[in-house]
């Protein structure tokens, strides 16, 4: 099987995985207790206006066609309208996404700077004072509460020592004008310094934030992995060779060890751009982890089921795109 | 070889730290909102998010003056009304514009009632089209179209316009005050239909200048507005979309916004011992209550009532919960309200008195099953709400501290809690015997407290409770237009609903307002209708 039957594969195969998150999605609205209409509305809930919410969910109807209806809108790219503003949600969806890309992006790279030099050290000098801190700090980076984090670091960088913002993108007095919606990109492509510095002294209190995890996980598999394959016999020839270290483990065995980093890697930056509720929300991070926060604390369910199922979608294709960069790396590796 | 990079990404680093803290100018007054609003048309919002941005760029025709829900003059300079209280006539301001300088006169005020009345009018029938309504109009004036108490406005001329209601309402100047009834600019209502709720165009101090989703709406000075006294004195507003209240606070305490709303009970101390910020109090205008079931035997028997009246200690639950911003609740309205009873007694904590009024009413081996009048039986449940609400803001502690109150004179609850609208789902269909709930007013008049919940007598959302004369006493006031003799009946009703023992009302809450200590001229509203035109900074 070349590459490209193997794409096709596995491309149709995710066809049945979003069918059952759409079920899933879809199952939301009618497994929560409670009339939604009445939640929504609360105190001031008139029987009429819960009448009315009622019909707009459609949910009046019976189940089978209830979804039927869904499952038609989804697929001509109605993902249905936001019920307490109206907003298409797709629309904002698109106006939220980039905020969440460049903090994920900026996150992830965070934490391949750090997890994956502190992972090779930490290999290198196995069960030394370092390896012991490095896992201990992987440790700390996995099982650490985001919220509490990222109000420390809010609390001692924003306010105690007052060096960087405790929350948001930008600041009211700078403005950027919108491209990408990538702050960075944008700012750089009209060559505004200010914008760029400022709008990257946002990122940098939410990006550590959100990057421990993905880095402590990195630099475990970096350990792991690299490991692995200094015991191997190749690497034993090298060495005997007269190959300076530093040659043997990043040219020789880093190549090799790289690959298992990369599917990690792949798995962490789907799970960021799904989006990072708490992030989000602690820095007031204009992204989809805000927008479903704000969403699910409204009942408002079109944004709750449609942002749910656009995540599935990108986590599925991130893995996809992960397995086939694998072939593009590794030579050695044949789909059948 | 890469150890060589790292003190350039340490400059880098650096580079990015030494930007100082994010301060705007001092033009610009920035407040930390407690998340997005919904839409920027007042006509059909219902929340204190959105309101908060549309009172700085909307007027109505009259609006509550200062810190109290007294009714004064907006846009309109005066008005009389006739002998029966039906027919209202406004003298409106001369020379006032809407922001994209159309003229306010008596036509735009026609069109704006048109539009909220009128179902089939094109700017009525596209809101609800988009599934959204004018849920406040038909609340407080009846309904819609014939429906409706207000059965005609007319432009008597540019500068008069005439109300005739079916019937006289005693709120109709406190309902007018509302953030509802701003007057939009009938020119830009009919450019932008839908996307209005994007485009605000009202007469107020500020300018609608841009919403940025998920983050930020900007404002700034309407440099034409019509009260020369009372001009905007910051060039620019921000409301900030800060979800996370903890953020809220770390931003104001960091300099990055003025002023916030939404603190934690928690965090008033913390702000309160901060010399560069400071607390303001918002008048108190809600009421947390504990509401019986009628249907329930035992509730029957106003003994039993008054023994859990006596067996609270409402000034120890407000003292220790509620963050140093609660009141202790004698009565239904808050003190703010002027149907207030001043005169009224509360009952007193006294548990030896509970204990005998328990013995006298048969309960001497204390109270521990509930019998419901069909003869079924069932421990006694006490309901509390799974979420915070303004008038308890942390209702299941303050659940605890009650039932460990009762258990003292022996009576044993069961604490029991669901999800949000299951729980208002059971106390509309009225299958809660004893639960908390609360109420938050609306427009300042006594009636949209005490008559919202105990003129209709005998029905499910309100435990059953039947007391037809309560019901008159407070139908009579509603009918009449003379706020002295609506004042009467009003203290009268809370008399009455106090010796009934009713209901019992726990603590009014007073929603603290945090702010940078040199913001000066901010008025808190009891309404939450609050103008930052009168804000400036020291």
């Amino acid at each position: 099987m070349t590459v490209g039957q193997y794409a096709i594969k596995r491309f149709l195969t995710i066809v049945p995985v979003l069918v059952g998150v759409s079920l899933i999605v879809f199952g939301f609205i009618h497994l929560i207790p409670g009339d939604p209409a009445v939640t929504m509305l609360g105190e001031r809930a008139t029987p009429e206006r819960v009448a009315e919410i009622r019909t707009q969910l459609g949910l009046d109807r019976p189940l089978y066609v209830q979804y039927l209806i869904y499952v038609g809108k989804i697929v001509r790219g109605d993902l249905g309208a936001s019920i307490l503003r109206g907003d298409p949600v797709l629309h904002d969806l698109a106006k939220r996404f980039p905020a969440t890309v460049e903090l994920a992006l900026s996150a992830i790279t965070v934490a391949v700077l750090i997890g994956v030099p502190m992972g090779i050290v930490a290999a290198v000098w196995r069960n030394s004072l370092f390896d012991a801190l490095s896992r201990l700090i992987a440790l700390t980076g996995v099982s650490m509460p985001i919220f509490w984090l990222g109000l420390m670091l809010a609390w001692v960088f924003g306010v105690v020592l007052g060096l960087l913002p405790t929350g948001f993108r930008l600041n009211t007095s700078v403005t950027i004008v919108p491209v990408t919606n990538l702050f960075l990109v944008d700012s750089l492509l009209a060559g505004d310094g200010e914008a760029f510095a400022a709008a990257a002294r946002h990122l940098v209190l939410p990006a550590v934030a959100l990057s421990t995890i993905p880095m402590a996980v990195i630099a475990r598999m970096t350990r792991a992995s690299l490991l692995e394959i200094l015991s191997q016999d190749y690497i034993r020839t090298a060495e005997s060779k007269g190959l300076p270290q530093r040659a043997v483990i990043l040219r020789h065995a880093m190549r090799n060890a790289l690959l298992p980093v990369m599917t990690v890697t792949g798995l962490q930056i789907g799970r960021l751009l799904a989006g990072a509720i708490l992030t989000e929300t602690i820095f007031s991070w204009p992204g989809i982890g805000l927008w479903i926060f704000e969403a699910i604390q409204a009942r408002d369910y079109p944004i709750v089921q449609g942002a749910t199922l656009f995540i599935a979608t990108i986590f599925v294709l991130v893995n996809l795109l992960t397995d086939l960069l694998y072939a593009v790396v590794d030579p050695r590796i044949r789909y059948d | 070889m890469w150890t060589r990079r790292i003190p350039m990404l340490l400059l880098l680093g650096c580079a990015l730290l030494v930007g100082g803290p994010a301060f705007a100018g001092q033009s610009t007054f920035i407040f930390g909102a407690q998340g997005e609003p919904v839409d920027l048309d007042p006509a059909i919002i219902t929340d204190g998010i959105s309101s908060r941005i549309t009172r700085q760029i909307y007027e109505g025709l009259v609006k509550y003056k200062g810190a109290t829900t007294e009714v004064g003059p907006a846009l309109a300079e005066k008005w009389e009304v006739n002998k029966e209280g039906t027919v209202w006539t406004f003298h409106l301001r001369k020379g006032v514009k809407f922001h994209d300088g159309t003229p306010f006169d008596a036509a735009a005020v026609v069109w704006n009632f048109d539009r909220w009345k009128n179902t089939k009018h094109p700017q009525h029938e596209n809101i609800k089209k988009a599934g959204k309504s004018f849920d406040y109009y038909g609340n407080q004036f009846n309904g819609f179209d014939d429906k409706s108490i207000i059965t005609k406005v007319e432009a008597v001329n540019p500068q008069t316009v005439r109300i005739t209601l079916k019937a006289p309402q005693g709120p109709f100047l406190s309902n007018l005050g509302m953030f509802v009834f701003d007057l939009a600019s009938p020119k830009a209502v009919e450019k932008h239909g839908l996307a209005f709720t994007k485009n605000p165009v009202g007469t107020g101090p500020y300018k609608f200048v841009e919403w940025k989703v998920g983050q930020e709406v900007i404002l700034e000075a309407n440099k034409d507005y019509w009260d020369k006294a009372h001009a905007p004195k910051l060039q620019r507003v921000v409301i900030r979309n800060i979800k996370d209240s903890s953020q809220r606070l770390a931003a104001l305490k960091a300099g990055e916004i003025h002023g916030m709303e939404g603190l934690n009970p928690d965090d008033v101390k913390v702000v309160k011992n901060d010399p560069k910020l400071q607390i303001i109090l918002r008048p108190t205008n809600t009421t947390g209550y504990l509401a019986f079931n009628y249907k329930v035997k035992e509730f029957q028997d106003g003994r039993v009532r008054q023994a859990i009246a006596h067996a609270i200690n409402k000034k120890g639950i407000v003292d220790a919960l509620f963050g140093g911003t609660g009141m202790v609740a004698t009565q239904f309205q808050p003190p703010s309200l002027w149907g207030y009873n001043k005169e009224l007694k509360d009952y007193e904590y006294n548990p030896e008195r509970a204990k005998q009024l328990l013995r006298d009413a048969g309960f001497s081996g204390g109270l521990k099953e509930i019998t419901w009048d069909d003869g079924k039986k069932e421990p006694l449940p006490f309901w509390y709400m799974p979420v915070s609400r303004p008038y308890y803001p942390n209702p299941k502690e303050i659940a605890e501290a009650m039932a460990a109150d009762l258990a003292k004179v022996g009576i044993q609850v069961k604490l029991q809690t669901t999800d949000w609208a299951v729980y208002l789902d059971k106390r509309k269909n009225g299958q809660l015997p004893l639960y908390m709930l609360g109420w938050t007013g609306d427009n300042g008049d006594p009636d949209n407290f005490v008559c919202y919940f105990f003129c209709k007598p005998g029905d499910s959302p309100e435990g059953f409770y039947a007391n037809p004369k309560l019901s008159d006493v407070l139908l009579t006031a509603q009918q009449m237009t003379d706020q002295k003799k609506r004042a009467e009946l009003y203290r009268k009703a809370e008399q009455m609903i106090h010796d009934d023992v009713a209901r019992i009302f726990i603590a009014n809450n007073q929603p603290p307002l945090a702010f940078q200590k040199n913001v000066k001229g901010y008025v808190a509203n009891p309404t939450g209708s609050e103008h930052f035109n009168t804000v400036y900074f020291e």
